[in-house]
């Protein structure tokens, strides 16, 4: 690889003599510390960055902003890249490495581009309406490989950012002319006040402004007002966009790559914002106008004083305003040669005539009334065809390698349009520009149609002072700063060159998305009227420079196919984020851990460490089944459960939720969300509870203790605490604000083991010792005792969801460890979810499964417990016609009728194997070690669902037919003789 | 982003609060109150919870094509 040769050290404001070096397409390049990728590459010639998206045209730099539509580069090495960022903006880092896109195999001869060659353009919506049989899918997948813009990265591993909350009296977008006067204005009232300055420097336009600014230059004058910023302890963000906002936030990124702040997202909450966003130069429309050499005048401008490079060596310099001279003296001045400036105004003022002249006598061509038709030479310009606008007829050649363009400036509307904010037509401007906002913000500058200097410095200090006044900062201002010797630019609206049909197809308007004057000329022949829809069905202006440079071009060209004022079409708006932001900035800090919360048992240690292969359940994480029991899930579970049912087993239940209600009217209040009755409940007694949606559905289930007159706790699903508190704490708020229950979440308060099996209680009387004997021989299903352990609060429930003989140990975290291992030790073993899964789906208990929201008590069996009668929520529901048809399913138990098919969880149910009409499916099915088969807890319909009824349970998905009879639920031990003994 | 003012905490972003529902019209039968909903577009009657402050549940009357918020009061009290 060889290192290309060194330039001779560039003088520019922004670089220094320190040398840097960066990769692009392969190659070392040097650099010089300040540069960025675009302007480094520049200085060693290049002219050719990427290839466009459509048509795989060349492409070189056109701007010197985030309004870059060609020069877009994706930085670093798969998996870790950034893709589409603007060459322009990219600060040249230690190890930078970026490509150019949108070619294969090469950024020379891209493959794309000769099948181009051979079949004529593609017009807006080809692909959609060519790839269209037997269906887009077919080549999709192709379509996509040669379409979209850059690569997606390979790995989620870009560093999240930074994310600062900032509140100020007055925030202000941009640091320019008039940005800069608001921030004084504001600061000097005694605003707290943020600036927000996309670039690196604050100044704006004001970095080429031959006027003064109170009897200083206007450089001079950006210094000492940044001083006076800086003393008032205002807090300007360089590098810093803005990026979108609502309701009053605004949110602005620093970008990667920035320096200090880099990659930072500010969400800005400020009382006032002013919006001095200015505007950005715009192209114009003539045949060919994408060739690497076609430039704005602008950027042009920024790279030489920036940076000291000269885009070219022979300049040609195509606008229609005044500030054309102003530019072509300065780059003269610089030593650049410039062979001709066409202006496409016949009028203008005496001052320019004077202008015209003195250019003329250095040796510039000044053709007024003149436009460039066309661009000749294929990888960049060599040469331009100029036309008399008076005498079309008449061609002008002239050799040039870099065409300067300025068709006028749009002001940045971004953030103005939202939230209400309006816009309005201006003249002046050649564009739309805000005018009626919200309250809390205001347009000033360009943003708001002022472009002349002495003006808007006046204007945007004013309208500062005033907003400040309103948010109390009631300081004195004094005058507002002075500007002399800068005038309007005298615009005369001009957005493309003549040409023929045919030539329409090379005029090209958004330079990001190869649109050009022929796709929006089809677009309003196809019946797409709306600037809107115009720019959905042609892509104009959804690039990453968000219609920049070419969104308002495209509207006025609109306007003039349509024979309408531009006013009347309007342009599109912009929606946000308004410059690039990576998924990553979005995100902000909710990714990876931080995404939400894991939680962990005080078990999870010992699990662990004991072999436990762990499944997120919610947020918590539970052990699914423990690595000695078997090679797998499924081995291991069975191996498990049939432990479980021979001897005894424990479960870490510790994710069991449990809120305690207390109070005077708390035995009412569960009245009132249970579908049974808590009030009827005796202090150490417990009762298995459902709770209803308002519709009537099925929301949760548990069981509920009584551990006093007034207090209870009530235990939920696991991972349901949450929502349950916030569902106990909404109907106490709505119903019972004026009455006695306070609801408090003990879910992480208590450890709970559960001990299930038929050695269950001797086990546990071995550990808790003698003491504990009577006091657990004498626990009847469903009874509570509350005693200590080891000197912490044990409490001992008789309750089973395996259906064995079983005990939840409610415990303070102190003692769950010991207490564990002590049961481990008396021969208990320890089983996971998978084992629990099965216990539970051969008693025929409940999961979420079931209580899938779609099911009402009856559907689920519970006629019973609805027949008590307790007015609860949910419960007036329960009558509706719709729940007693025939048709709707309740649940069943299914077994396969040979004895050993798999029956499929998520099977559908039907009557024949070639029915499509789904009676019901399978909620939750299991291999039942205890009767040696599978079998499944399924919904099937009323009339179909009497024990012994055959159907069959298919599986399309898995390609499985599985003939079944339907049982109880209760597939073992249905009289519960085990859980009793 | 829209902010609510709790009661107890003062103004607060969005993302502290949690929306539950439309509260149902005042009196209306059950079934109403599940299934008929109106759904203006120059007020919306809310529940919302302060879920990542103080978990008090509030009574949110807001414009839903503005984005102004009216009336913020405890779930429970009558302002
Ligand atoms: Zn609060």
């Amino acid at each position: 690889m060889t290192l290309r040769r060194a330039l001779s050290t560039r003088r520019g404001h922004r670089v220094t003599s320190q040398s840097v070096s960066f990769q692009f397409d392969g190659r070392e390049y040097t650099a010089q510390a300040g540069d960025t990728v675009a302007s480094a590459l520049l200085a060693h010639g290049v002219r050719l960055f990427g290839r466009s998206v459509k048509y795989r045209r060349p492409r070189g730099v056109f701007a010197a902003g985030p309004e870059e539509p060609n020069a877009l580069l994706t930085v670093g090495t798969q998996p870790c890249v950034i893709p589409n960022v603007s060459a322009p903006q990219l600060a040249i880092t230690p190890q930078l490495i970026t490509r150019s896109q949108n070619r294969w195999p090469s950024l020379r001869v891209d493959l794309h581009a000769l099948l181009q060659a051979g079949s004529g353009f593609l017009g807006a919506g080809f692909y959609y309406k060519t790839f269209m049989w037997p269906s887009w899918r077919t080549y999709e997948t192709m379509i996509r490989h040669l379409a979209g813009l850059g690569e997606a990265p390979g790995a989620a591993d870009i560093a999240p950012p930074h994310v600062e909350y900032v509140s100020c009296d007055v925030l202000v977008g941009g640091a320019g002319a008039a940005g800069l006067a608001a921030a004084l204005a504001a600061a000097r009232a005694g605003a707290r006040v943020v600036v927000c300055e996309r670039e690196p420097q604050a100044g704006g336009e004001l970095e080429f402004e031959t006027a003064t600014i109170d009897e200083q230059s206007a450089t001079e004058w950006v210094s000492s007002a940044l001083a006076e910023l800086a003393r008032a302890g205002a807090r300007v963000l360089y590098h810093t966009a803005i990026v979108g906002g609502s309701d009053g936030l605004v949110i602005a990124h620093a970008e990667p790559g920035g320096g200090a702040k880099d990659n930072t997202v500010y969400r800005i909450r400020p009382q006032k914002f002013v919006m001095a966003m200015g505007a950005v130069e715009r192209g114009i429309a003539f045949v060919d106008n994408d060739r690497p050499g076609v430039m704005l005048l602008g950027a042009a401008e920024r790279y030489l004083a920036r940076y000291g490079v000269a885009v070219g060596k022979e300049l040609v310099l195509f606008g229609n305003h005044d500030r054309l001279y102003a530019s072509a003296q300065r780059l003269h001045a610089a030593g650049m040669r410039i062979r001709a400036i066409i202006d496409t105004r016949g009028d203008v003022s005496a001052v320019t005539i004077g202008l015209r002249a003195r250019l003329t006598g250095m040796g510039v061509e000044c053709l007024g009334g003149h436009a460039v038709a066309e661009v000749h030479g294929a990888h960049g310009v060599r040469r331009i065809c100029v036309v008399d606008l008076q005498a079309p007829g008449t061609k002008i050649f002239i050799e040039c390698d870099a065409l300067l363009v300025s068709g006028g400036w749009t002001p940045m509307l971004q953030a103005a349009l939202h939230d209400g904010g309006q816009r309005e037509f201006a003249a002046q401007a050649g564009g739309f520009v805000a005018n009626a906002q919200p309250e809390w913000r205001t347009a000033v500058g360009a943003c708001a149609g002022t472009f002349e200097l002495s003006v808007l410095l006046t204007e945007s200090f004013r309208a500062a002072a005033q907003l400040s006044q309103s948010v109390g900062a009631m300081g004195v201002v004094g005058r507002a700063p002075v500007g002399r010797g800068d005038t309007a630019p005298q615009l005369q609206a001009f957005w493309r060159s003549a040409c023929t049909r045919a030539q329409e197809k090379r005029q090209f308007v958004d330079l990001q998305n190869d649109v050009t004057v022929a796709d929006l000329r089809l677009a309003l022949s196809e019946g797409f009227v709306d600037i809107e829809h115009i720019k959905r069905y042609t892509t104009l202006g959804i690039g990453t420079e968000q219609g920049r440079t070419g969104g308002l071009l495209g509207a006025a060209i609109v306007a003039e196919l349509k024979g309408e004022p531009l006013s009347r079409v309007g342009v599109s708006r912009t929606r946000p984020p308004y410059q690039p932001m990576t998924l990553s900035s979005l995100a902000g800090l909710n990714q990876g851990d931080a995404l939400r919360v894991t939680r962990r048992t005080p078990l999870h240690a010992w699990n662990q460490a004991n072999g436990a292969v762990f499944e997120p359940a919610e947020y918590w994480l539970r052990t699914r089944y423990y690595r000695a029991n078997g090679t797998d899930a499924f081995t291991a579970g069975i191996q498990e459960a049939t432990q479980v049912r021979a001897h005894g087993g424990i479960l870490d239940g510790s994710t069991l939720g449990k809120i305690e209600i207390a109070g005077a009217d708390a035995a009412a209040f569960l009245d009132r969300l249970y579908l049974t009755k808590a009030s009827t409940m005796k202090v150490g007694r417990s009762k298995y509870m459902v709770n209803l949606r308002e519709d009537g559905m099925v929301l949760d289930d548990g069981i509920v203790l009584r551990l006093a007159p007034n207090r209870f706790l009530a235990t939920t699903g696991s991972g349901h605490a949450e929502h349950m508190l916030s569902h106990f704490e909404h109907y106490r708020a709505l119903e019972w604000s004026h009455r006695q229950v306070a609801i408090t979440n003990l879910t992480e308060a208590w450890a709970v083991i559960v001990v299930a099996g038929p050695e269950s209680r001797a086990a546990l009387i071995r550990v808790l010792g003698e003491a504990w004997h009577a006091r657990l021989s004498g626990l009847t299903h469903m009874d509570f005792s509350v005693s200590r352990w080891n000197g912490q609060t044990l409490r001992v429930l008789r309750a089973s969801f395996s259906g064995e003989l079983a005990f939840e140990l409610h415990c303070q975290h102190g003692i769950a460890v010991p207490l564990w291992e002590a049961l481990v030790a008396a021969g208990l073993q320890p089983y996971g979810l998978e084992a629990l899964d099965i216990l539970r789906v051969e008693k025929g208990y409940l999961v979420s499964s079931e209580m899938n929201g779609e099911a009402t008590p009856q559907d689920l069996g519970m006629d019973g417990l609805v027949n008590l009668g307790n007015e609860c929520v949910g419960r007036a529901m329960l009558g509706r016609p719709a729940f007693a048809e025939p048709q709707r399913p309740r649940l069943v138990g299914l077994r396969a009728c040979d004895g050993k098919s798999v029956i499929q969880g998520g099977a559908q149910i039907t009557l024949t194997t070639t029915d499509t009409h789904a009676l019901g499916h399978v909620s939750s099915s299991v291999y039942s070690p205890a009767l040696g088969q599978w079998i499944a807890l399924a919904f099937v319909a009323r009339d179909r669902a009497a024990p012994g009824t055959v159907l069959v349970a298919r599986d399309p998905l898995r390609g499985t037919d599985v003939d079944v009879v339907v049982t109880s639920p209760v597939h073992v031990d249905s009289s519960s003789e085990r859980m009793k003994a | 982003m829209m902010r609510l003012t709790c009661p107890f905490c003062g103004a607060r972003e969005l993302h502290e609060f949690q929306f539950h529902k439309t509260a149902p019209e005042p009196g209306a039968n059950p079934f109403a109150a599940v299934y008929e909903r109106v759904n203006r577009t120059d007020i919306s009657q809310e529940y919302w919870q302060h879920l990542h402050g103080c978990r008090a549940w509030l009574y949110v009357s807001r414009n839903p094509s503005t984005g102004e918020v009216y009336q913020v009061h405890l779930l429970g009290t009558q302002s």
